[in-house]
């Protein structure tokens, strides 16, 4: 741990990019803060759901987060579980984010559950082994714990043997929660567009790529640009890593989509069809989440470290839009196609967007993410310890 | 204990929506949009004028379809929706986190937030209201002017919706999904 005073931690080195990145996250904090309470004030009045769409940006951004954590986890394990030399200077920063993130995520679905306190209790009192959310919601209880740990034995008291312990425990278990999350959406029957093996395998895929978005952006914010060797030859295979998981997911999706349309399925290739052909999938998901970075990654033979950490970000646009399309075309398809009153058209595919509320605590998350982060990155040292 | 069912003369309906509205009175629903535990859905007639085939023109009486492998149910992260005694899918305000999950695990739309509890609620065949006091019928049933409704026992073979499922074609919403259905649709 450094040694830090309340002064020494709300001051910093005023050059435009750290400026930027402060107004940003006081405007985001702030955000967070108006939505909470419009949230306490109106509860799920204050959000653009519907009987027809239950679930929106919130659920979205929860998943959002615990992907990004998931990620983080995963790519540092790399280094200090699996023991690859040149990702070990990783571990510090990756677990410090990945506290961080599902954190951020389980204040944004504080604010989506109707009572979470209820939860505390009845998870416990009565649960229901056969729901996907039980396991997810557990797991991830017990993967916090595991990181947790992990990053005290990593960054407060430096003890290999059990951050290694921890680090197993909480790489094991958050990839079993991660597929519990898929499970989440791919056990409902009723979506056929959504059910299968797909999510479960495509969320640990997607979690490992955006593990390697947040570790470019680190990176790129930590050296602003100018990394030293060791770095380089880091984020140089971490971008060979990327490459390669992008091309997995762009031959998934592929996949998925050819099968649902393949046949003309009732309900499930009508659903698809329909979503690929809007932009949040073509542009958000497609060129921003896969195209950029994978084409630089390919022409740059992964070399282009700079273009990378600027193609992080359209790719963690991209990978929003993947949990945003993910909610909302599950539930796109009406489950029933009778109108109901007689001043109606008959029902198809529904609409949603989010109210400001929800815009206001789902993207006030992320403010949450930069200030814990900036927080971590004072009064933690998240650089490799004999380094320094 | 029973196991309690319903079937439906649909094509008796007359959309004159009186279930809708003893529904919400026998149960204190809310008015409102998403506000509704039963509906009748309007399939409109097919073709263009004059060939408009009347016979295409159908009122679907829908509610919960009281699953017997209901997927809302297997769903529930706290078991707040469960069977009672009488194989009735319910939902117990008191365990419930409002996570919403049900919702949209329900493949029939069947539920809905009830702004009282602040919690999922869902047709019960009035188990609160009618049953709890040793009534037989539910409130949809007992104000149908063209009687729809057969409400019942499935296990008790002399029940009335026992002989009519015995004699009568029919079939159930969505089957193919496995979530046995206890509404049946009378041919």
């Amino acid at each position: 741990m450094n040694s830090f005073s309340v002064k020494q931690l709300f001051t910093f080195e005023k050059t435009p990019l750290n400026l930027l990145m402060a107004f940003i996250t006081i405007g985001l904090l702030a955000a967070f803060a108006a939505g909470a309470v419009a949230y306490l004030i109106h509860g799920h009045h204050a959000y653009n759901v519907t009987r027809q769409h239950p679930w929106g940006l919130l659920i979205s951004m929860y998943v959002f987060f615990v992907v990004s954590s998931t990620g983080l986890c995963i790519i540092s394990s790399i280094g200090h579980v699996f023991g690859i030399p040149e990702f070990q200077q990783i571990g510090k920063r990756a677990i410090a984010g990945a506290i961080i993130t599902i954190s951020s995520g389980f204040a944004v679905i504080g604010l989506e559950i109707g009572h979470p306190m209820t939860m505390v209790i009845y998870n416990v009192l009565t649960p229901g082994l056969t729901s996907a959310i039980w396991w997810m919601g557990t797991l991830y209880g017990l993967y916090l714990a595991f990181i947790c740990m992990e990053f005290f034995f990593l960054a407060i008291k430096e003890n290999h043997k059990l951050s290694k312990f921890f680090g197993i425990g909480g790489l094991l278990v958050g990839l079993a929660a991660h597929s519990n999350l898929g499970a989440v959406f791919g056990f409902l029957i009723s979506r056929p567009s959504a059910n299968g093996v797909f999510y479960p395998v495509y969320f640990i895929l997607s979690a490992m790529i955006t593990g390697c978005y947040l570790v470019f952006l680190m990176y790129g914010f930590r050296y602003k640009m100018n990394f030293p060797e060791k770095v380089t030859v880091m984020l140089t295979k971490l971008s060979k890593i990327l490459g390669m998981l992008l091309a997995v997911l762009i031959f998934f999706e592929i996949w998925k989509i050819l099968t649902a349309l393949y046949g003309d399925m009732p309900e499930r290739a009508a659903t698809i069809l329909h979503t690929i052909k809007h932009p949040n999938f073509w542009f958000g998901e497609v060129i921003l989440g896969m195209l950029i970075p994978f084409t630089i990654i390919l022409l740059s033979n992964a070399k282009a470290i700079k273009a990378t950490i600027y193609a992080s970000i359209t790719g963690m646009i991209g990978i929003f839009f993947m949990r945003y399309d993910l909610v909302h075309d599950t539930l796109i398809y009406p489950m029933t196609m009778l109108k109901r009153s007689e001043y109606q058209l008959p029902p198809t595919f529904l609409e949603y967007f989010p109210s400001p509320a929800e815009f206001a605590v789902g993207f006030g998350g992320i403010g949450l993410c930069l200030f814990l982060y900036y927080i971590a990155d004072k009064v933690f040292n998240l650089d490799e310890s004999h380094s320094h | 204990m029973a196991r309690y069912g319903m079937a439906l003369n649909y094509k008796n309906c007359i959309n004159c929506r009186a279930c809708e509205t003893a529904c919400k009175e026998e149960n204190g629903v809310l008015l409102g949009r998403d506000n509704y535990r039963i509906w009748v859905g309007v399939k409109e007639a097919e073709g263009e004028f004059p060939n408009i085939s009347i016979m295409s023109q159908v009122y679907h009486p829908s509610q919960c379809q009281h699953c017997d492998n209901a997927p809302c149910q297997q769903v529930c992260p706290t078991n707040a929706t469960y069977y009672d005694e009488n194989h009735v899918v319910r939902v117990n305000p008191t365990k419930c986190i409002l996570c919403t999950y049900c919702i949209n695990a329900c493949p029939y739309d069947a539920r809905y937030v009830d702004n009282r509890t602040v919690t999922v609620d869902k047709c019960n065949f009035c188990s609160d209201t009618r049953l709890a006091n040793g009534e037989t019928t539910t409130a949809c049933q007992a104000t149908c002017p063209t009687k729809v409704r057969v409400f019942g026992d499935l296990d008790d073979p002399k029940s009335e919706i026992s002989q009519l499922l015995a004699t009568k074609e029919y079939r159930r919403v969505k089957e193919h999904l496995g979530t046995e259905p206890k509404l049946f649709y009378i041919l």
